[in-house]
């Protein structure tokens, strides 16, 4: 009897790791586990629908389905008993579930009205199940964040309609994107700008936008080629002008509050590097900060804090964790891939070690449970979504669960 | 003929196209697949036809698997004279500016050792509408009828 897996999660981490444990051993019994209806993550619901290059991954995912015999169980969410039932099952599982609540600043005025938090935004942007609706979003905004995901809402926030042609932004968040009253953008970061997360390719990106005034405010110098990379990609955006909306750049300013009027934010109060208060007048402050666990049906705290070896991503005994679950809410997709590759190899050697413990009941314990969705059951949403893609887009996302699973769910009878 | 197929890639495409390319090809001639991070430049051998596939990251920059090589290459003075390559490169329009900037790269290195390039470097876009496998399968068959002739000769 070959070994069984399951991988609790479909985004990179997951799918990454489904692949490096199929190509070393084909005969393993792979199944993925995911809460939606539909896979891979944030390839879908949180990369930008301008870099259809980046989702392109997903092509390699599908293999996992079409050839390589992985099963996915989609519309299943994982808490802490089905957890218990599938270590029972299963000879290893793996949490790649990630990270989605936002992380908050924990600064006073944060719950004013106009303050809209990145993971909340990208979701409703992007047509996720459990989003949230748009917000209603004013002419002055204050980003603050200097990782990629706040280059990713700069960037959308920017562009004009033609520029989103080719993406798969959908028809509702166009349209409020192209009614949007913003006039300006001012994106702060904690850091000096030589210390900034995004990646200078991303910034670069922006010199390309044909409706903005770039100002960038004291990105200073570095010794260092990391940090010169960034601050020349800034440079790069002085030529970016003549557009309506205005972008600044500023740096190495804390946020201290959020001012409010009336119950909604008027403006955010910084202290700079020299410990001087600066205040910036806004009505919407969005935050792009990171993520965390929030409230959470895995238990990720006390998972990894009772870790044997949380660095290796070894949880106890044939449980183990994966990607941002295991690392926190950093790194791209491809480190995502590397950290999978160690941890297949990882896996494979504790079942070399490991006594064949009888056969487990494995994927039969999905028999009988109402609405999992196949992959067969995905295939018929992607080809829903594709067939419906508007003009200048590749894809039309359905958002919702229940529209999803009426496409997708056939009864099966249970297995015996 | 005997083949070589080294792939450098960050996200995995190359590697899934060269094992597609390999299975094009395994029927009609002795194929192997390796990883440029696994592969050493001193294993360069006369006798058989590399096929490079290849992708770009970071700005223009080689991709993570082909970091090694290309550090190793840099540092070694081996001569490439009579080892035949193609290459084939991963890239996104999107980096308008430094499209397909690793592939080129790849290609440079192994011609400033005396390696002997087949035909012409033949790209992808992730940006595009065409599927790699594709661009890639005929650009494999040709140049791995190109090569005959050259290996031939060279016998
Ligand atoms: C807005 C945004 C944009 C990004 N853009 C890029 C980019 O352009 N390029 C890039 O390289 N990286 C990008 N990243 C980073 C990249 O998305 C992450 O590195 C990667 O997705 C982490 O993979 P993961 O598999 O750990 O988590 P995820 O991709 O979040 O996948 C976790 C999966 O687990 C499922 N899940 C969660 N809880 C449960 C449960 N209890 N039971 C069952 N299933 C569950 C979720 O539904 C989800 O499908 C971006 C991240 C964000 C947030
Ligand atoms: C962060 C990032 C940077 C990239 N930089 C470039 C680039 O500078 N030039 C280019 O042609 N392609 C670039 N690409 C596109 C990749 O080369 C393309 O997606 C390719 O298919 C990836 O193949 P791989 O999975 O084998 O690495 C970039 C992609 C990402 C996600």
């Amino acid at each position: 009897m070959s070994r069984s897996v399951a991988i609790i999660g479909t985004g990179p981490a997951g799918c990454y790791l489904a692949q490096a444990l199929l190509k070393a051993e084909p005969e393993l019994a792979v199944d993925l586990i995911d809460r939606l209806p539909v896979p891979y993550g944030l390839v879908r619901y949180g990369v930008a629908p301008d870099h259809q290059g980046t989702k392109a991954v997903t092509r390699q995912f599908e293999r996992l389905f079409e050839r390589q015999g992985a099963r996915f169980f989609g519309n299943v969410t994982v808490d802490a008993p089905l957890l218990a039932v599938l270590r029972e099952a299963y000879d290893a599982v793996v949490l790649a579930a990630g990270l989605s609540s936002d992380r908050r600043l924990g600064i006073p005025g944060e719950d004013l009205d106009g303050v809209i938090r990145a993971g909340e935004l990208t979701r409703a942007l992007y047509d996720h199940p459990d989003a949230a609706r748009l917000p209603k979003l004013g002419r002055r905004v204050v980003l603050m964040g200097n990782g990629n995901v706040a280059i990713d809402l700069l960037r959308l926030l920017a562009k004009t309609p033609e520029e989103l042609a080719g993406s798969d932004l959908g028809p509702e968040a166009s349209e409020w994107l192209a009614r949007s009253p913003v006039e300006e953008i001012t994106i702060v970061g904690r850091s000096p700008a030589a210390a900034a997360r995004f990646d200078a390719v991303m910034v670069k990106e922006l010199a390309k936008l044909s409706g903005v005034t770039v100002n960038v405010v004291d990105p200073g110098t570095s010794d260092e080629p990391e940090g010169m990379k960034k601050i020349d990609a800034l440079a790069s955006l002085a030529a970016t002008q003549g557009g309506p909306k205005r972008i600044a750049f500023r740096f190495s300013l804390t946020p201290v509050a959020v001012e409010g009027e009336r119950g909604h934010v008027a403006a955010v109060r910084f202290r700079d590097g020299a410990g001087a208060e600066r205040i910036v007048p806004c009505d919407t402050f969005l935050t792009a900060i990171g993520f965390e666990a929030g409230a959470d049906a895995l238990r990720r705290d006390r998972l990894l804090g009772e870790a044997f070896d949380p660095e290796a991503g070894i949880l106890a005994q044939g449980l183990y964790a994966a990607g941002w679950f295991r690392r926190g809410p950093r790194g791209t997709i491809p480190e995502n891939r590397t950290d999978a590759q160690g941890l297949a190899a990882r896996i494979l050697a504790d079942f070399g070690n490991m006594p064949q413990a009888g056969s487990k009941a494995g994927r039969a314990v999905f028999a009988g449970r109402p609405a999992i969705v196949t992959y067969a059951g995905w295939q018929c949403i992607d080809a829903a979504e594709c067939a419906a893609a508007q003009p200048n887009r590749c894809r039309r996302k359905i958002a919702s669960r229940a529209e999803m699973l009426q496409l997708a769910v056939r009864i099966e009878e249970p297995q015996a | 003929m005997n083949i070589t197929i080294l792939y450098g890639t960050e996200t995995g495409n190359a590697e899934m196209l060269a094992e597609d390319i390999a299975g094009e090809l395994e029927a009609e001639h002795e194929v192997s697949v390796a990883n440029l991070s696994d592969f050493d430049p001193a294993g360069f051998d006369q006798g058989r036809f590399y096929l490079m596939v290849c992708s770009t990251y970071g700005d223009g920059e080689l991709p993570g698997s082909a970091q090694p090589f290309a550090k190793a290459m840099e540092a070694s003075d081996a001569k490439l004279a009579g080892v035949h390559f193609a290459v084939f490169g991963l890239g996104d329009s999107e980096y308008d500016e430094t499209f397909n900037g690793g592939s080129k790269r790849l290609a440079e290195l192994m011609l400033t050792h005396g390696a002997v390039q087949i035909g012409e470097r033949v790209i992808h876009d992730a940006s595009g509408s065409d599927l790699a496998e594709d661009l890639a399968f005929p650009w494999a068959s040709e140049m791995v009828s190109l090569a005959s002739e050259r290996l031939e000769e060279a016998v």
